[in-house]
């Protein structure tokens, strides 16, 4: 008897022709977030099994799928040899101590000596016949003894299903740019972009000496903790200290940020397309501050050609924050560091910028210059 | 790099750490061992143990309990006296004092806070009133370690006495020890003190007792230390110590002076229309605290970094907190809190690095402030 883990996936089986694809860059993906750990992965008829770890680290096994996007469903069980005596051997190991249960036989070897329903009768009568707090119901029961005869010859045995990530297999959906800044919001943007299939690579922003490094290594362990999920480990930073003095200097202090924000989606859109990122991912939400209004927004557009991903647009704040506390991001967001964008903070931002007083102020920097500075000047971490 | 970070850690002193070195290589031996190399080992740490008090103290008067740090020390001194009625502390005490007192408040005890004088040392007087018969802790920092600022402990200490004979008085010296020159007299019952702040090494700190005063421990274990605080004895560290300590002490007095010449000197080549002095004229020789009001000592921090020259700031900023607890105290404004720059020597600065200091200082303060004008 040995201990396996069964991997059901979610949206592959829709893609039709592109099934294999997405199957390939599905069993790549949970390789990699079973790195380090002893174990084979095998692909059956529409799941796949973990087998041949170590016992000891199967809650570990169990964390990393659960993250792995494409994942439907995963369950702990047994693999056995398809025998009626070492299939019930297991069964004693996954079923219920009291209440209703009902055995669910899947029989894909039909040489097996018994039918479906007659393995269901003979394990559920043994397991009625050992232990009297149990019950059977068929319609709905408490606990489920799942039993799949295999045609290799072998059994598998569980007890439940447990809801995997959904989503898409990460890389299915190209990559993009996430500008990640120590808050809660970006790093439940990436998230959401990563469920959906796309590959996250990370862009921060920092002033340097307005801001220290500790932002940036607060940073890092979000990107960190991300491609638990997002899979990409490089993180790119870049230094906006000389952009936001020359603004500082040189322009209506209302549009601080308005104009800070436009470098940094020029600057973005350079970087992206130097690492083939097909679009900017951001954590901005409609309204939450003064410069993500639908105008701040737009003026931010105005500089880029790729799209730019806003998956949490319509979400409150409370809702990114449960979000993030559920993909483990938010203790390491909420702690202090300091925004880049703080240092120059004017006290009234413009909050409906109009877009020709933007470029005419803007007119008053060599912007070209300031993005090349800063991209000239960009670090690249990989972790 | 010339670092004049000293009332944040100091660079061991070479010549310590080579003579601390044979407890890395021969003696390595556990000075509880019951063989003769464990003996050996535990006769030369009572003997560190005897030079340590020897410098400041009456060694048939105290003793000390050697700790990982001199925040364990704090901590053991408050938690062990702290048990009943009231305990006083000022409002300068390093968060290791008055954490550790906040945390008494917590279990019930009432907390008496005194309040500072612009110079961060402690109004004396109301620490006094605060003192009655049911005080039993009176904490007062030595040196405050954000202004410099030196209280009369020893003076304070025999007033606490004289109103309260029972009251168990304390005093954090980490800065003092090993800096100014200071005896404990009979009315300070315990002194902390901490290695790396001598030019020895972090992870070793001491708690000074007066044999008289109850202490209690903090860590429980195989009962070294006199059961006081227990676990295998850091011997390389103590040692360390101890070596460190007497290079200082041979020449306290003679340091105190040309540094306090070299902390005047700093001040006057610091440029008046951009510094504002917050350590008082009189205070320890080792710190010189100034504000650059309107600008960010924290930035200014990193860009005189960048520049090969390390100060410390007011405290650890962060956004929750940005502020100095010690220094608000004082009574100081948010815009000079924002700008404070702590600068603090060793023994072995020198003139020049002082002047390049200051140069330095200069440059980048009027620099950032162009840029946010």
């Amino acid at each position: 008897m040995e201990k396996v883990i069964i991997i059901r996936y979610a949206e592959i089986h829709l893609k039709g022709k592109n099934r294999g694809y997405f199957e390939r860059v599905f069993s790549v993906n949970l390789e990699k977030s079973l790195k380090g750990i002893r174990h084979e992965l095998h692909r059956t008829s529409g799941r796949y099994l973990v087998a041949a770890f170590e016992e000891a680290r199967a809650e570990e096994i169990l964390a990393r799928v659960s993250r792995v996007f494409g994942v439907h469903s995963y369950s702990l069980g047994y693999r056995v040899p398809a025998d009626l005596e070492r299939i019930f051997q297991a069964v004693q190991l996954v079923a219920p101590v009291s209440g209703t249960f009902k055995v669910d036989t899947h029989r894909a070897d039909k040489r097996f000596p018994l039918t479906s329903m007659q393995i269901n009768a003979e394990i559920g009568g043994r397991l009625l016949a050992q232990n009297e707090l149990l019950k059977v119901d068929v319609h709905e029961p408490q606990s489920n003894v799942f039993i799949d005869v295999r045609e290799n010859g072998t059994a598998l045995v569980f007890g439940k299903f447990e809801a995997g990530a959904g989503g898409m297999p990460v890389g299915t959906s190209s990559k993009g740019l996430l500008l990640i800044s120590g808050g809660i919001d970006s790093p439940v943007a990436g998230y959401m972009m990563a469920k959906r299939g796309m590959n996250v690579e990370y862009l921060h922003f920092h002033s340097y000496p307005y801001t220290n490094e500790q932002a940036k290594e607060k940073v890092l362990e979000l990107a960190r903790l991300l491609s638990r999920f997002a899979l990409t480990q490089r993180l790119t930073t870049v230094s906006v200290t000389h952009i936001q003095e020359e603004i500082h200097a040189k322009c209506a202090p209302e549009l601080n940020v308005t104009l800070l924000r436009r470098f940094m989606f020029r600057i973005a859109e350079r970087i992206a397309k130097s690492q083939n990122a097909k679009c900017l991912i951001t954590g901005e939400s409609l309204g939450q501050v003064a410069s993500q209004t639908i105008e701040g927004i737009t003026s931010s557009n105005a500089v880029v050609t790729l799209p730019v991903l806003r998956p949490l647009v319509g979400f409150d704040k409370n809702e990114i924050i449960e979000r993030a506390k559920k993909i483990g991001t938010y203790d390491t967001s909420v702690l202090p560091f300091e925004d880049c964008c703080t240092v120059f903070l004017p006290e009234f931002p413009a909050i409906k910028p109009k877009l020709s007083f933007i470029e005419e102020e803007e007119g008053k920097l060599d912007v070209e210059a300031l993005v090349q500075e800063a991209v000239g000047n960009l670090e690249e971490i990989r972790f | 790099m010339i670092y004049l970070d000293n009332a944040a850690t100091t660079q061991p002193s070479e010549r310590a750490v080579a003579r601390a070195a044979e407890y890395l290589k021969d003696k390595f031996y556990n000075p509880s061992a019951r063989y003769h190399g464990g003996e050996l080992v535990a006769k030369e740490l009572k003997e560190s143990r005897d030079a340590l008090v020897g410098f400041v103290a009456d060694r048939t008067e105290y003793d000390l309990v050697f700790t990982s740090c001199g925040t364990e020390a704090d901590n053991q001194a408050v938690f062990s006296a702290g048990k009943r009625g009231n305990v006083v502390i000022s409002a300068g005490e390093h968060a290791a004092v008055y954490n550790s007192a906040v945390a008494l408040k917590n279990r019930g005890i009432e907390l008496r806070i005194a309040l500072l004088r612009r110079d961060g040392s402690v109004d004396s007087e109301e620490f006094l009133r605060l003192i009655d018969e049911k005080t039993s802790l009176a904490s007062l920092v030595h040196v405050n370690n954000e202004t410099g600022a030196v209280n009369d402990v020893a003076a304070v200490a025999e007033a606490v006495k004289r109103k309260n004979p029972r009251c168990v008085f304390h005093s954090d010296g980490v800065q003092a020890f090993g800096k100014i020159p200071f005896r404990l007299n009979s009315a300070i019952d315990l002194y902390s003190v901490s290695a790396h702040k001598i030019g020895a090494l972090k992870g070793t700190g001491a708690l000074l007792r007066r044999k008289t005063c109850n202490l209690s421990p903090l860590v429980y274990g195989g009962g070294q230390e006199g059961a006081l605080r227990s676990g295998t004895e850091n011997t390389f560290g103590i040692a360390c110590f101890r070596y460190a300590a007497e290079e200082k002490f041979a020449c306290l007095e003679k340091n105190a002076v040309r540094l306090s010449g070299l902390r005047e000197r700093l001040w006057a080549l610091l440029d008046p229309a951009l510094f504002e002095r917050i350590s008082p004229n009189h205070g320890s020789p080792y710190i010189l605290t100034v504000s650059a009001a309107c600008l960010r000592g924290e930035v200014l921090q990193r860009m005189l970094w960048d520049r090969g020259v390390a100060v410390g700031t007011g405290s650890a900023c962060s956004s929750k907190k940005p502020h100095s607890r010690v220094i608000e105290a004082c009574g100081y404004s948010a815009k000079t809190l924002d700008g404070v720059l702590r600068v603090s020597f060793a023994a072995e600065t020198t003139e020049e690095e002082v002047a390049c200091c200051a140069r330095e200082m200069n440059f980048v303060a009027r620099k950032l402030k162009e840029k946010l004008k």
